[in-house]
């Protein structure tokens, strides 16, 4: 495809340079540059992303794993919003010496095995019931609808100008005896549980 | 005209500036076409970036990221709600002086010639303009009356700059560039802001917003603006009858009401009043001429709806507004314009490697004006009515390395009929970092009511001056012709963008422009006028296609981030015009686009973040003398501090101009009204939200 029609020669005064200047740093950089991978802005695709993050920055209680490379379940509750994406991005990835295990379930399976459960959209109507079924357990409950951090889930994804923001309910951090770092803390924002809508 | 799908591009250009923010890697708009496809060198790995770097990246929801591929290879710059802020910005035009490629040039407080790659002026025709997907392109003189066009700046989540052509999505008139300014989401702005500020140029401007939700899924906003300038002063130094203030009210609603479904309506309303000195003709002798203190009003409004639903593989938007704008101005020209607008628009992907798009289009515009003896537009009343179509094709090849866009605007206008404006783009990922583009596109800028029925007496010779000796006062008038044509481009781009380093990146756009049937003005045959007797002679200039030539340019801009708190970012706008009248133009006016553009414009600018919630900016800018107005070069320094005592509270303090106690910046063309120079300011604001 003719890209410039050379109709006049002073444009090519101008553009011969510049192109000599692209191909100096194609192969300057092509061969020097591997810092930060190419985007890909999916929403789930940074989702993904927080929830690797999340891992690395929360603490499980002592007991909370059989071994020291036990994996790190990640449970997908509800229509699930992620595909493949999540089950790529972590296929060969590991904090310490744990892999990670991802699960699709559904309301009414069992969810104790979870170590991480994120909470669908879908489970919006009976999330009480399903905070109320973990009680006690040290599984890092994870949401993305609006409301949830206040209704007992410990962490929630908000989308805010097309970037994700993420909620921490202390409370139910500390019930699920997670120790949440402070630098994950730094980013958050703190949201109290809401009295009436606790059971 | 389909207002559509710059929605869906913006999206795309905030991909753009993803690139330039240093965060990704350089070719975020080939990567997203990628996105859907497992070729892993496309995808980014997030487990590789910190939650600050994820929280950073724009999210594009999965039906629009597939929509704004299409207009990937262009020459886009976006201006962020942070730039705007941290520039010190008080007007839209003041925040397009951060945008490569554009020319902004302020007239008097509240007129401005803002263009695009040339034929910059204060009625410049080529460049379009929307707001939240609505456009304020007047088709009375094809421009933009920058003097209506206002937002709570605070509430602005960005500005797009596309350079070049982009008519086969935004249709007639979207020829040298299309400026997209997009106000945040219902839901982005909920909460209260107050905002005040004074300034010595500034008297006074204050907002107030306030933002809810009512029920489940549905967020409103509701704002008032209110701004009052001080006169400025002329060349001789004395105060000018420039003075301006402006109400402005407004609001939005958001309703995502299902996952498949969301609803917006918004609307404003608005008021100001203007001053400026104006020069105009008159047969009274000795003079000739009669130069006075004008003072008008404008007041409008605007509403408008847009729905978008999502299917399985495609998904629809439908979009209505109405827009009304009333100038009076009891001395020049009044002008009453109503536009109704309905666009559709359907994006459906063909599989994994092709996404069509099309759309329909419907405009229908009311007219209706006051002549006086400077200005006479013929008929005092008219109804226009545009409909238009589209379709574009976008397929990727090689692995998504390749992406081809081929598509083509058709619209019919009551003035030229029917016409087409297709393109063709190809954009390259060469390596992760690096990108190339290139296209070539033709675009139309459509007649406007004036360069059909107008009068415009611009110049008088007094009896008995040379040239003409004439006994009787001549009159130098503008006529528009029925017989005028649209103006024609034909453009070829090419683009480079390198993401160098993690923190360094650059993107170079080049263009050559090749215009035919530019406005010309042919003299006719001089006309006897008066009554009871002839009293003076008519020469009239006729509006006419005999202007052509070619532009050329380059505009490289770069952003480093020195350190993690301290960015650096610059521009270099390279412009040449040769535009010539054809041979057998007879047109005698020295009037030529060349120079009122300057060939040389340089932007720098730092950002600092301080310790204790200080952000300090400095900019430098250089434009270019412009020879055919007299206008020399100026260099213009501004500084800018920000401070954030606490969340609620923020403080900003600058000076503009700091180099200059005061300079020309431009002199308006057709109507004489005096020009004012830009003086050194400083103000000070603050915003409190809640």
């Amino acid at each position: 495809m003719p890209i410039i029609v050379p109709r006049d020669k002073a444009i090519m005064r101008v553009l011969r340079p510049i192109i000599a200047m692209g191909i100096c740093l194609s192969l300057a950089l092509g061969a020097s540059a591997q810092t930060l991978d190419s985007s890909d802005s999916s929403e789930y695709l940074i989702k993904a992303g927080f929830i690797y993050n999340f891992a690395k920055l929360v603490g499980w209680p002592q007991g909370a794993f059989a071994q020291p490379d036990s994996p790190i379940v990640i449970g997908i509750l509800g229509t699930d919003p992620f595909g493949g994406i999540i089950d790529r991005i972590l296929a060969d990835k590991q904090i310490d010496a744990r892999r990670f295990v991802i699960k699709r379930l559904k309301w009414g399976m069992d969810l104790k095995g979870c170590d991480i459960l994120f909470i669908g959209s879908s489970e919006a109507a009976h999330l009480e019931e399903v905070i109320h079924a973990l009680k006690g357990l040290p599984i890092l409950t994870i949401g993305e609808t609006p409301g949830f951090a206040r209704r007992g889930c410990i962490i929630n994804l908000v989308v805010e100008d097309n970037k994700v923001r993420f909620e921490v309910n202390l409370d139910a951090a500390k019930q699920a005896d997670l120790n949440i770092s402070s630098r994950l803390l730094a980013l958050a924002r703190i949201i109290p549980q809401s009295a009436a809508e606790t059971r | 005209m389909s207002s559509i799908p710059k929605k869906n591009k913006s999206l795309m250009a905030s991909a753009g500036r993803i690139l330039l923010s240093g965060v990704l890697a350089v070719c975020p708009v080939a990567n997203m076409a990628a996105t859907g496809s497992d070729s892993p060198q496309n995808v980014l790995d997030p487990t590789q970036l910190s939650l600050e770097d994820l929280m950073n990246l724009q999210v594009t929801s999965v039906s629009k990221r597939t929509q704004k591929v299409g207009d990937a290879a262009a020459a886009v710059f976006v201006i962020t709600q942070e730039d705007i802020r941290r520039s010190g910005a008080t007007s839209i035009p003041d925040a397009l002086r951060m945008a490569p490629g554009l020319e902004v040039a302020r007239i008097d407080e509240n007129k401005w010639a803002i263009g695009s790659r040339g034929f910059n002026g204060r009625f410049d025709n080529k460049l379009l303009v929307l707001i939240d997907g609505r456009s304020v392109y007047t088709p009375l003189f094809s421009g933009v009356y920058w003097n209506v066009q206002d937002v709570v700046l605070e509430d602005v989540d960005r500005i797009e700059v596309i350079r070049g052509p982009g008519a086969t999505l935004w249709g007639a008139n979207a020829v040298d560039g299309v400026i997209n300014i997009i106000t945040k989401s219902a839901k982005a702005t909920q909460g209260g802001l107050v905002t005040a500020e004074a300034g010595s140029e500034e008297r006074t401007a204050e907002s107030v917003r306030y933002g809810s939700k009512i029920g489940n899924n549905t967020y409103y906003r509701v704002y008032g603006k209110y701004f009052d300038w001080y006169p400025s002063i002329d060349v001789t130094g004395a105060t000018a009858s420039d003075g301006w203030h402006a109400l402005r009210s407004g609001f939005r609603v958001d309703s995502n009401a299902t996952t498949a479904n969301s609803f917006t309506i918004q609307g404003d309303i608005y008021h100001d009043n203007f001053g400026e000195t104006v020069t105009v003709p008159s047969l009274t002798s000795p003079r000739f001429s009669s130069t006075y203190p004008n003072n008008g009003y404008n007041s409008g409004g605007d509403l408008l709806g847009r729905w978008n639903h999502s299917f399985a593989r495609s998904s629809t938007s439908l979009q209505m507004y109405y827009d009304r704008t009333n100038i009076a101005d009891p001395t020049v020209f009044g002008d009453h314009e109503s536009v109704y607008d309905i666009d559709f628009q359907h994006d459906i992907h063909l599989g994994e490697a092709q996404e069509l798009v099309w759309g329909l289009g419907y405009r229908s515009i009311q007219d209706s004006n006051g002549s006086s003896f400077t200005v006479a537009l013929l008929p005092d009343h008219r109804n226009l009515n545009q409909y238009s179509a589209f379709l574009q094709d976008e397929v990727s090849l090689l692995d998504n390395r390749i992406h081809i866009t081929v598509g083509s605007k058709f619209e019919h206008n009551p003035f030229t009929g029917f016409e087409f404006e297709p393109n063709v783009r190809v954009l390259g990922t060469l390596t992760k970092q690096q990108s190339v583009w290139a296209a070539v596109s033709r675009a139309v800028r459509t007649p406007a009511l004036t360069e059909e029925g107008l009068q415009l007496n611009a110049g008088i010779i007094p009896p008995a001056m040379p040239p003409l000796n004439s006994p009787l006062p001549v009159i130098e008038a503008i006529f528009g012709s029925p017989l005028f044509r649209s103006e024609d481009l034909l453009a070829y781009e090419v683009g480079y963008r390198v993401q160098a380093t993690g923190s360094f990146s650059l993107d170079v756009a080049a263009f050559y422009n090749d215009y035919t049937n530019l406005r010309s003005a042919e003299p006719g045959a001089p006309i006897l006028a008066g009554s009871p007797f002839p009293s003076y002679v008519v020469l009239p200039f006729v509006a006419s296609n005999k202007m052509s030539g070619g532009t050329y340019g380059v505009e490289p801009f770069a952003e480093w981030k020195v350190l993690p708190r301290w960015k650096v970012s610059g521009s270099y706008s390279f412009l040449r015009m040769n535009i010539r009248k054809n041979a057998d133009s007879l047109d005698p006016t020295p009037d030529i686009p060349n120079g009122a553009s300057p060939r040389n414009q340089f932007y720098f600018r730092s950002s600092l973040d301080l310790p204790k919630h200080l952000e300090q900016d400095l900019i430098v800018r250089y434009v270019d003398q412009l020879p055919s107005l007299s206008i020399p070069s100026y260099y213009s320094l501004d500084l800018h501090v920000g401070w954030k005592p606490i969340s609620q509270l923020q403080l900003s303090f600058g000076g503009e101009d700091l180099l200059n106690s005061r300079h020309l910046e431009f002199i308006p063309e057709f109507i004489n009204t005096l020009p004012t120079e830009v003086r050194r300011t400083f103000y000070g604001g603050i915003a409190w939200t809640f």
